[in-house]
């Protein structure tokens, strides 16, 4: 009787462990997918900010804020509209959608009220402009890339 | 001599200035870059209107969709901007066909700091203060090919696109409550003969003259929020000088006053958004030289957008105007005229359907069909043409691409 409740104890104990370990792997592969979808801002080694609130980078991208706090203009990069890197930013990042960026940037644009983001093609090209423009922000895949820029910490 | 000499000194001073600038910006490739942005958008389109003289006085499938712009923003320094826009549209009837200078303008940023904004624009400026005032003209910018016309008329697009004079924009972006806006212009705006036909008459011989437009408006978009609430207020007055040697029409007087509000959602699928407009028309003599006339006229239109993904969007609208809201289905209008105008001159509703293709990040192709019921939004306005647009009900359906850069 004894013998058959410690045998029932440890397959019980088994599947804890079992569990548990794949409760570990799952989190360790989730770390590594999250990491590889992650998208990293980035500002020129000029910029004296180290750290954004969501709202700041939202003021930032959505130009209500075009100058840093020493009073160097802002000069913000971005990707086409429809690349995927871009898409990742606006939702994760910016917490917005790429039509809502769309439409503000337009009227901005198009209307004469002020200016808009520079769009360059590749991530390659955005890493290039922000390392060589004074007051530059952009953002990058990996921070691994990002060399000759600092990295902005976003606080939800 | 001296004049000659002064001349030549002139002619000197700005080639220098030119020298000077040329200097500089191929020293600075790389800062002028940053500095001067230019942009612009190429459109084409086929429309067809079936019962009503919207677009062509003979029925047929037009191409007269044209819609071409290219701008220029230059950053003089860290607190001065200047800006402008030429385009070129063609419409058919809807408006004058031309080249328009759309902006032309001095941007002053005269205060800011990480929450608060204060921008003063000088020179012609954009109407700011509705939903899609400021980018009426720019195809890919609003949300379909022909706009509500109960509030975006294009018979009064020349006046109400923006005017000549001073604009003021304060912004707050608030970390507990979220953005506000608040926008004041004043100015005039100078009209074309080809502009009092489209509004008045062929008929009349006089010139109309805008004495002035002031407009204000308030924008709240609590934070986070995919909610946005504006309210806007517009007076201005018009005065109409007779032709004294021959003409049907008399000196009158035009004011209008309009209250408005709207709200827009913008969700990751759908959006949908709604304008409501209530305006005092008077006139002064014009018809008569004792006439006065002082109907409320009230417009809305609702909208909504589904985005089936990243490309495609399809659109649904319905949007109603009446002209008096004491007379919304017309009979004291024509009883007035004596059965000269028609009662469907006095309303206009339209039921639209819609899509909108994203065939890259720049490049975009719209389809759409309007079902339209009175003819209240055509041209000309003021002593309407119901031998050509003899029938209540009317359609359309368009077909436009776009691209822009």
């Amino acid at each position: 009787m004894f013998k058959q409740y410690s045998l029932i104890a440890k397959c019980k104990k088994d599947c804890i462990i079992k569990t548990l370990n794949s409760l570990c792997l799952l989190i360790f592969f989730g770390c590594i997918f999250s990491k590889a979808y992650a998208v990293d801002v980035i500002v020129h080694p000029s910029v004296s900010e180290s750290k954004f609130t969501t709202s700041q980078l939202r003021r930032i991208y959505t130009m209500r804020q075009t100058q840093w706090a020493d009073g160097v203009r802002i000069t913000a990069y971005v990707l086409p509209r429809q690349h995927s890197l871009h898409l990742r930013f606006t939702k994760d990042r910016l917490q917005m959608f790429p039509y809502q960026l769309d439409r503000i940037w337009n009227k901005l644009t198009y209307s004469g009220l002020g200016v808009a983001p520079i769009t360059v093609n590749t991530p390659e090209e955005l890493m290039n402009a922000v390392r060589r423009t004074p007051g530059a922000i952009g953002y990058v895949e990996s921070i691994k890339d990002a060399e000759g820029v600092n990295v902005i910490q976003i606080e939800k | 001599m001296l004049f000659k000499l002064k001349n030549k000194m002139k002619r000197l001073f700005c080639n220098l200035i030119l020298i000077a600038i040329l200097f500089f910006v191929l020293a600075n490739v790389e800062a002028a870059e940053q500095k001067l942005r230019y942009h612009g958008f190429i459109s084409q389109g086929l429309i067809d209107v079936d019962g009503s003289n919207f677009v062509n006085d003979n029925g047929e499938v037009s191409s007269e969709l044209t819609e071409l712009g290219i701008n220029a923003s230059y950053q003089l320094s860290s607190n001065f901007r200047l800006a402008g826009q030429v385009v070129y549209l063609n419409g058919g009837n809807r408006y004058a066909e031309g080249t328009r200078i759309d902006y032309a303008l001095i941007d002053w940023l005269a205060y800011t700091d990480t929450n608060w904004r204060i921008n003063i624009y000088l020179g012609r400026f954009k109407n700011n203060h509705w939903l899609y005032s400021s980018s009426r003209d720019v195809p890919f910018a609003r949300p379909s090919i022909i706009l509500p016309q109960s509030i975006y008329f294009d018979g009064f697009r020349d006046i109400a696109v923006g005017a000549d004079g001073a604009a003021i924009k304060i912004s707050r972006s608030d970390d507990d409550y979220g953005n506000f806006d608040f926008n004041f212009s004043y100015g005039s705006n100078p009209i074309s003969s080809k502009q009092a036909d489209i509004i008045l008459s062929k008929q009349s011989q006089g010139t109309v003259k805008q004495d002035f437009e002031a407009q204000a408006s308030f924008y709240w978009q609590p934070l986070f929020s995919p909610w946005r609430f504006g309210v806007s207020y517009l007076d201005s007055d018009f005065t109409y000088r007779a032709n004294k040697a021959q003409d049907l029409f008399f000196d009158g007087s035009f004011s209008f006053q309009t209250t408005s509000i709207n709200t827009l959602y913008e969700g990751e699928q759908w959006e949908f958004s709604g304008e409501f407009h209530e305006s005092r028309f008077t006139t002064k003599g014009f018809f008569t030289p004792t006439s006065l006339k002082n109907p409320i006229s009230h417009r809305w239109y609702v909208q909504s957008r589904y985005k089936l993904n990243h490309e495609l969007t399809l659109l649904m609208r319905y949007e109603t105007f009446a002209s008096d809201k004491n007379d919304k289905n017309g009979n004291k209008m024509e009883q007035e005229t004596n059965g000269l105008v028609p009662a469907y001159f006095a309303y206009h509703d339209d039921t639209t359907i819609g899509l909108s293709y994203d065939l890259s990040s720049n490049f975009r192709v719209r389809f759409e069909y309007h079902w339209f019921q009175g003819t209240g939004r055509l041209t000309p306005v003021v002593l309407p043409n119901p031998r050509v647009n003899n029938s209540k009900n009317w359609q359309l359906w368009a077909v436009q691409l776009m691209y822009w850069f």
